[in-house]
């Protein structure tokens, strides 16, 4: 099984994990996108939101799990088969919540370019902004290395 | 990992191969959002519906530029059941009948 460990700056990545955490924490009972359940039907409905929610977490667990008390002796996350797939969701629901909560008076232009001016943004509007950034660099580096698609 | 291995939808209605030959056919739509990465939405078009590469970014391309892209039609079912997966990698999915194309 192919296997990625992945040396993070620590000076860089643990001061985005609180803001990291606090959109976590947020997604508990929410989910990162409010679906559209094709059927109206109640039951249906509410069974097929607790279940993109109790996959939601899961997934958030497991990103989580990566910020451990090694990465902060090494700085090192390990990536495999067995996570690749929890992570990349993670990251796009916790992208999500920060748009959301942080950033969303940025424009989707700068957030999609990455050059939103970063000197001008309160200190949490810019870790939230950061954290943003390696998310991103993290989903790529996964689908780059770790492609769910390929061979093992 | 509770979803990873599966395509499934929580299986609550039943079907049957009656239902399943008079059904219309239903599409498979995504919808544009700011926030996924597009070499994301390709691995995901190809982890889900086995798109090869092209396939997958001219949907992805597709989704980005015109703001939607129909990426699967057939039996309602298996369209729900798509659009739950799709659903469980952040992308916006929805489920629309062919009658309003």
């Amino acid at each position: 099984m192919k296997r990625v460990e992945v040396k993070l700056n620590l000076e860089a990545v643990a001061p985005l994990l609180d803001v990291i955490k606090g959109a976590a924490d947020d997604l508990g009972p929410a989910l990162a996108v409010a679906p559209r359940v094709p059927d109206l039907d109640e039951d249906f409905s509410g069974e097929w939101k607790r279940e993109l929610l109790a996959g939601q977490n899961s997934d958030i667990a497991a990103f989580l799990a990566l910020f451990g008390p090694e990465f902060f002796i090494s700085g090192m996350v390990p990536l495999d088969a067995t996570n690749r797939e929890a992570i990349l969701r993670a990251c796009s629901a916790v992208r999500l919540r920060l748009r959301e909560k942080h950033l969303k008076s940025l424009g989707d232009e700068a957030l999609e370019s990455g050059e939103a001016p970063v000197t001008e943004m309160p200190e949490l509007q810019h870790k939230a902004f950061a954290a943003y950034v390696f998310l991103a660099t993290l989903q790529e580096l996964i689908v780059q290395h770790l492609d769910p698609n390929g061979l093992e | 990992m509770r979803f990873a291995e599966t395509k499934t939808k929580p299986n609550l209605r039943p079907s049957t191969a009656t239902q399943e030959l008079l059904a219309d056919q239903w599409l498979v739509v995504v919808l544009d959002d700011p926030v996924n990465l597009m070499s994301y939405v390709v691995m995901v078009f190809k982890k889900v519906f086995g798109f090869d590469e092209m396939t997958a970014r001219k949907h992805m391309l597709e989704v980005h530029e015109q703001g939607r892209s129909v990426v699967w039609v057939g039996g309602r079912e298996q369209a729900e059941a798509y659009v739950f997966t799709l659903q469980q990698w952040h992308l916006t999915a929805v489920l629309e009948s062919d009658e309003a194309r």
